[in-house]
C-alpha cells in the first residue's frame, strides 16, 4: 500500500516537474523543476528497494549540483533570465525553430524504431515479475562489491574525479597578464 | 505487487508532509490575521534608504562556482567512501584490514594530491592575488 | 518494521495483547494501522516538541544573550518572560506579507518552504529514546546529511527571489558557504561510520555506552578532533555566529532574508533554530554517548523511555548553550576568512583524522583508548 503510495508521488512529481522544466520561459524556474524532478528519482528509487542510491541522489543532485547549476547561471549574468520569443512554435514546450524540429522528430522516430525492435526480442522472452523482492538494506553489499570485484573501478572513479577537479581548477583560473 | 518492508520509510513521507501542511497553515493564517495593502514605496527593496537602480541579477564571481566544483567533487567521494568505511569494521574482524586499508588509502591519497594541487595553484584563495577581469564583475 | 517507534512499542506484552484482541473482536489485522498510529502521534509530537525547541531557543538566545551582556532580557510577558516567543510568534503572524516588487513570486514562496522541509525531514531519524525514534533506517546518518542540504538551495532562493542586490549577495555567500562546510561534517561522520561499521543511529548509540570513558569522543585522539571539526563546521552549515555573514546585521542588513516579512521569516528562523537543535542532536548522538544511561539501566524497558529521553535533551540543550555561547563572544569571520578556515583548515584535519581512524582500525582492532590502557 505504501509502496503505491510512494510510487505514484514520485512518478507525478517526477513527470510533472520535466514537463514544468521544459514548458517555463524562465532558466531559474527551470532549474528548480529539475530539482523537483530530481526529487522525484530518488523516491523512485527507493520504491525499487535502492535505499543507498535514493540517499546518494538527494546528496549529490539535489544538495550539490542543483547549486552549481544555479551558480553556473548566475555566473553568466543575462538581463533577465527569462526568454521573450513568443511566435507560435514558443508556446508548444518545445525547444527550436521549424528545422530542428523536423530533424528531432525524424531521429527520435529512428531511435524508437530500432529500441522497440531491440526491447520486444528481451521482453518477449523475460517473465514479469509479480512481487517485488522485499526491501533490505543494500549499503553492506554494496561495499563488499566495491571492496572485492569492483575495486578497479572504485580506484578508476577516484582518478576520474581527480581528472575533474584538476580540469575544473584549470578552466576557472583567471588569465595571467590580462591587467589589474 | 507490493513490499512490505518499504513501511520503514513512512515516517519520512508523514514528516514531509507534516512540513508541507506547516508551510501552507502558516501562510493561511497569515493572511486571514495580516494586514494587506500594497503600496509603491513598502514594495520597493531596501536599499539603505535609496531607490534601487536596475534589477539585482549582476554578473557574480568565478570563485563560487569553483567553490561549487570542488565541492562536487568532494561530495562525490565521500559518497564513495560510505560502503567501503561501513564494511570496514567486518573485514578488520575478518582479519581483511590491511586490505581494505590500502584501498581506502590510496582513494583518498589520489583525492588529497587533487586538492593539494589546486592549494599550491592559489585555487583556493576566496581573494586571487591577480583578478580577473570581465564585463561587469560584481562581488 | 521493527525498528520503528510501533515495533519498539510491539515488543511489550500488554500492548501485543491488546492489539490481538482487538484484532479478533473486530476482523482484520489491527498491527498495520497501530503501526500507522503510531507514526502519526510521534511525528504530530515531535512538531509540537520542534516548535516549542524553536520558540524557547530565542527566548534562550535572548536571555543568555541578555546574561553575557550583563543586562536582564525579556522578563516581561508571563514569569521570566518564558512566553515571549509566543508574543513574537502572535506579532509575526500579523505583520503584513510584503513582496518586493520585481521579485521572482513563485521562488519567494518556495525559499522558505525548502528550509523548512529540509529540517523536517531529518527529524524522521533522530534518536530520541531507545523506543522513541520515528524510524531506525539502516541509512539513518546518510539519509540526515543529505536532506540537510536542501536548506543550501533554500537559502540561495531567498537570497536570489528578492530582487535586492543585499540579498543576492547574501544568499550566493550562504549557499557558498552551506555547501563548503558539508565536506568537514561529512568526513567526520565518515569516521565514526569507520569505527562502528554502521550507518543507523542506534546502532552508534549501542556502541556507546553511558560512562564518558565509552563515548566516540574519548575512543581515540582522532576521533577527539574529529568532534570539534564536526561541532565548528555544523555551526557554520547554520550560518550561525561567528559564521553568519550571510546574514550579519551589520554588513548585508540581515541578507538573503532582509526582504522577507511576517511569517515568512518567522519559517526561516524557525528553520535556523531547530538546525541547531538537529546539529546538536547529531554531534550528542554520534560523539557523546546518545541516549545512554549509565551502566545500560534498565535496557529495552518502558521506564527508561523517559529517562533516556530526558538525558538525550539534556546533553543536546548543553552543546545548545555552547552554540549560543559562542554567537556572543566571538567577532564574525570575514568572507575570505569563511572559506580559507573551511578548505584549508577544517578539509584537511577532517581528512587526517579519517586516516588516522583508519590505522587505528587496523593496528588495534577497534579497541577505545581506554580499553587499551586497562587491558
Amino acid at each position: 500500500m505504501y509502496y503505491w503510495i510512494l510510487f505514484l508521488t514520485s512518478a507525478l512529481l517526477t513527470i510533472g516537474s520535466s514537463v514544468l522544466m521544459l514548458w517555463t520561459k524562465n532558466l531559474i524556474h527551470s532549474c528548480i523543476f529539475l530539482l523537483g524532478s530530481l526529487i522525484g528519482i530518488a523516491g523512485l528509487y527507493l520504491s525499487l528497494g535502492a535505499d543507498f542510491v535514493a540517499v546518494t541522489q538527494i546528496m549529490v543532485y539535489v544538495g550539490g549540483i542543483v547549486i552549481l547549476m544555479l551558480f553556473a547561471m548566475m555566473l553568466t549574468g543575462g538581463k533577465d533570465f527569462v526568454s521573450k520569443r513568443q511566435k507560435i512554435l514558443d508556446l508548444i514546450p518545445l525547444m527550436g525553430n521549424k528545422k530542428s524540429l523536423i530533424w528531432a522528430s525524424l531521429v527520435a522516430f529512428v531511435f524508437l524504431l530500432s529500441q522497440a525492435l531491440l526491447l520486444m526480442k528481451i521482453f518477449s522472452s523475460v517473465k514479469v515479475l509479480d512481487e517485488v523482492s522485499a526491501y533490505s538494506p543494500s549499503v553492506e553489499k554494496i561495499g563488499e562489491l566495491l571492496i572485492t570485484s569492483h575495486e578497479l573501478a572504485f580506484e578508476l572513479s577516484s582518478v576520474l574525479l581527480l581528472g575533474a577537479l584538476v580540469g575544473a581548477a584549470i578552466i576557472a583560473r583567471p588569465k595571467k597578464g590580462r591587467g589589474n | 505487487m507490493s513490499n512490505q518492508a518499504l513501511e520503514v520509510f513512512m515516517p519520512i513521507s508523514i514528516m514531509m508532509g507534516i512540513a508541507v501542511l506547516l508551510f501552507i497553515g502558516a501562510l493561511l493564517a497569515a493572511k486571514f490575521l495580516s494586514p494587506f495593502k500594497p503600496n509603491k514605496n513598502k514594495n520597493m527593496p531596501y536599499e539603505c534608504g535609496e531607490e534601487p537602480v536596475g534589477t539585482a541579477w549582476s554578473m557574480f564571481n568565478v570563485r563560487f562556482y569553483v567553490v561549487g566544483l570542488i565541492f562536487i567533487i568532494f561530495d562525490v567521494e565521500s559518497v564513495l567512501m560510505f560502503p567501503v568505511a561501513v564494511i570496514f569494521k567486518k573485514m578488520v574482524s575478518l582479519g581483511l584490514g590491511s586490505y581494505v586499508l590500502i584501498i581506502f588509502l590510496s582513494f583518498v591519497f589520489i583525492l588529497i594530491s587533487g586538492i593539494a594541487y589546486c592549494w599550491k595553484k592559489g585555487d583556493l584563495d576566496w581573494v586571487k592575488s591577480y583578478t580577473k577581469t570581465s564585463i561587469r564583475d560584481a562581488e | 518494521m521493527e525498528n520503528t517507534i510501533g515495533g519498539f512499542f510491539l515488543k511489550f506484552d500488554f500492548i501485543k495483547n491488546a492489539i490481538a484482541s482487538g484484532s479478533s473482536a473486530i476482523g482484520f489485522d489491527l498491527t498495520m494501522l497501530f503501526y500507522i498510529m503510531m507514526f502519526l502521534v510521534g511525528a504530530v509530537a515531535i512538531t509540537a516538541l520542534l516548535a516549542t525547541v524553536g520558540g524557547l531557543g530565542t527566548y534562550a538566545e535572548r536571555k543568555i544573550s541578555a546574561d553575557i551582556q550583563a543586562r536582564i532580557g525579556p522578563n516581561r510577558v508571563g514569569p521570566f518572560g518564558i512566553l515571549q516567543f509566543l508574543a513574537d510568534g502572535i506579532k509575526m503572524m500579523t505583520k503584513e506579507d510584503i513582496m518586493p516588487s520585481g521579485a521572482d513570486k513563485f521562488l519567494f514562496y518556495l525559499a522558505p518552504f525548502l528550509c523548512i522541509f529540509g529540517v523536517f525531514s531529518t527529524f524522521a531519524v533522530i534518536p530520541f529514546s531507545e523506543g522513541l525514534q520515528l524510524t531506525n533506517l539502516d541509512i539513518g546518518i546518510f539519509y540526515l546529511i543529505a536532506i540537510a542540504s536542501l536548506v543550501g538551495v533554500g537559502i540561495f532562493l531567498g537570497g536570489y527571489a528578492s530582487n535586492s542586490k543585499w540579498s543576492l549577495l547574501g544568499g550566493m555567500r550562504g549557499a557558498a558557504q552551506i555547501i563548503s562546510y558539508e565536506i568537514p561534517v561529512t568526513i567526520s561522520i565518515m569516521s565514526i561510520v569507520l569505527l562502528s561499521g554502521t550507518l543507523s543511529f542506534t546502532e552508534v548509540i549501542n556502541m556507546q555506552s553511558g560512562f564518558p570513558h565509552n563515548w566516540f569522543i574519548f575512543h581515540n585522539p582522532f576521533t577527539f578532533i574529529g568532534f570539534f571539526v564536526l561541532f565548528i563546521a555544523g555551526l557554520a552549515e547554520t550560518n550561525r555566529a561567528p559564521f553568519d555573514l550571510p546574514e550579519a546585521e551589520s554588513e548585508l542588513v540581515s541578507g538573503y532574508h532582509t526582504e522577507y516579512t511576517g511569517i515568512r521569516f518567522g519559517l526561516f528562523a524557525l528553520a535556523e533554530y531547530i538546525e541547531i537543535f538537529v546539529v546538536s542532536g547529531v554531534s550528542v548522538s554520534l560523539f557523546l554517548g546518545g541516549y545512554n544511561l549509565p551502566g545500560h539501566f534498565l535496557h529495552g524497558t518502558l521506564g527508561a523511555q523517559p529517562l533516556q529521553f530526558a538525558i538525550f535533551m539534556g546533553k543536546t540543550f548543553f552543546l545548545y548553550y555552547v552554540v549560543i555561547w559562542i554567537r556572543w563572544t566571538f567577532p564574525r569571520l570575514r568572507a575570505d576568512h569563511l572559506m580559507t578556515i573551511c578548505w584549508k583548515y577544517l578539509t584537511p584535519i577532517a581528512i587526517f583524522n579519517l586516516i588516522g581512524c583508519a590505522f587505528w582500525m587496523v593496528l588495534f582492532n577497534g579497541k577505545s583508548f581506554y580499553d587499551l590502557l586497562m587491558h
